[in-house]
């Protein structure tokens, strides 16, 4: 399917909103945006500091664009239902992202819809004080 | 000719041992036994455990922002402006951090990473979870360094000593390049940090009151309190800074940054 919901309104469904353990400034990404992606997952690294996913995009043109989208910490994602073999290359995923703001395809991931319809997006990055 | 020889070897080892009561005065390393089992006062407090920059009231804590008056010098002047102008274009400006060089003190300290704690009677190491960045600094009583010997540092050289219920921690000999305090706000090797470090609301609440100096980049002190939260959930991983792992960042890759 040649879809490329390049919405450029707001995704109606997120998980949450969380501060990105990034280690890079995130000047250059629209937070205030979310797009969705759907695509053919090419790569998906579980690492430190960051996880990322290489996303193949159609768009209605029929071309084809290789997204990459950075994800926060595994400690991160673990918190919030991921493991490494949540998702594997050649699976199709639907994926909401705060976009590059000079529309490079890329941006910082909010939330992935997986096949069995189960939305999982990451947990904060502040782990929890003593209570 | 034998003679000679045998007062030149009668020589060389009255010298080496006459060099022996030197060597055995080099200054001990701060895990040395002998260090760590010399007579000291109790500690006020231990800081061992895992921090996590507080975060409660905002998501911006870590910044160091200046109170109070505060002017650049206009070298630095320049780096403010031209980070000012590209965000209002959407760029980065000078993210050397993510192209993996260290944050370096004082950032290091509010990466939004936690940072584990061991204190020593004779030093407290940091290790923090971004990019595991070491930072000792020593209780042992030693001066800070030959500033024509230490090697400059991103964390820089950190001396602390007791003060009542306050740890005094001076530091300083850091790089002159690639590291910043904020966008656009460059350290130099003149940077001098002092903090007063405190335990508070039943050691839970770690507390830090910076001054900051640094005559290439700002005129006069630079004041901020920090505070970090104990978490007892989380551990330090490895994490590294890889060039492979940066080619899929597209905010690190992006050709619109300043770099």
């Amino acid at each position: 399917m040649k879809t490329f919901a390049a919405g450029l309104a707001c995704a109606l469904v997120w998980l949450t909103a969380p501060t990105a353990l990034a280690h890079h400034s995130a000047a250059g990404v629209d937070q205030a945006k979310t797009v969705t992606i759907v695509g053919e997952l090419k790569e998906f690294k579980w690492a430190n500091p960051h996880s990322w996913m290489d996303i193949a995009v159609t768009n209605d043109k029929g071309e084809t664009k290789t997204w990459s989208v950075e994800m926060t910490a595994p400690a991160y994602l673990a918190r919030a239902g991921w493991t490494s073999k949540t998702v594997k290359p050649g699976d199709k995923v639907t994926v909401a992202v705060h976009p590059m703001k000079n529309g490079d395809p890329g941006g910082l991931f909010v939330n992935i819809t997986l096949p069995d319809g189960r939305v999982l997006g990451q947990a904060p990055a502040a782990p929890r004080p003593p209570q | 000719m034998t003679h000679r020889l045998a007062g030149a070897i009668v020589a060389v080892t009255l010298a080496c041992a006459a060099a022996l009561p030197l060597a055995a005065q080099e200054p001990l390393g701060a895990l040395a036994r002998a260090n760590l089992a010399k007579p000291r006062p109790k500690p006020p407090f231990d800081l061992t455990g895992t921090w996590f920059i507080d975060q409660r009231n905002s998501e911006n804590t870590w910044h160091f922002n200046p109170t109070g008056p505060f002017k650049l010098t206009p070298a630095a002047q320049v780096h403010y402006d031209a980070a000012k102008k590209a965000q209002a274009e959407g760029k980065v400006y000078h993210d050397d951090i993510g192209q993996c060089w260290p944050a370096g003190l004082p950032l290091i300290m509010t990466r939004v990473w936690p940072i584990a704690m061991i204190q020593q009677p004779t030093a407290i190491y940091m290790i923090s979870g971004f990019m595991n960045s070491l930072r000792t600094i020593y209780l042992d009583g030693r001066p800070h360094s030959d500033p024509d010997v230490v090697v400059p540092s991103f964390n820089g050289e950190s001396i602390g000593q007791w003060d009542g219920d306050t740890l005094v921690v001076d530091t300083r000999y850091f790089v002159d390049d690639h590291h910043w305090i904020d966008s656009g706000i460059p350290a130099s090797d003149q940077l001098h940090v002092v903090e007063r470090i405190r335990l508070v609301n039943n050691g839970n609440t770690l507390e830090i009151g910076y001054t900051m100096t640094d005559p290439k980049n700002w005129e006069g002190d630079w004041k901020v309190t920090k505070r970090w939260t104990r978490v007892e959930d989380t551990d330090i991983a490895e994490v590294s800074c890889l060039p492979d792992l940066n080619q899929h960042m597209p905010s690190t890759q992006s050709t619109d940054n300043v770099r």
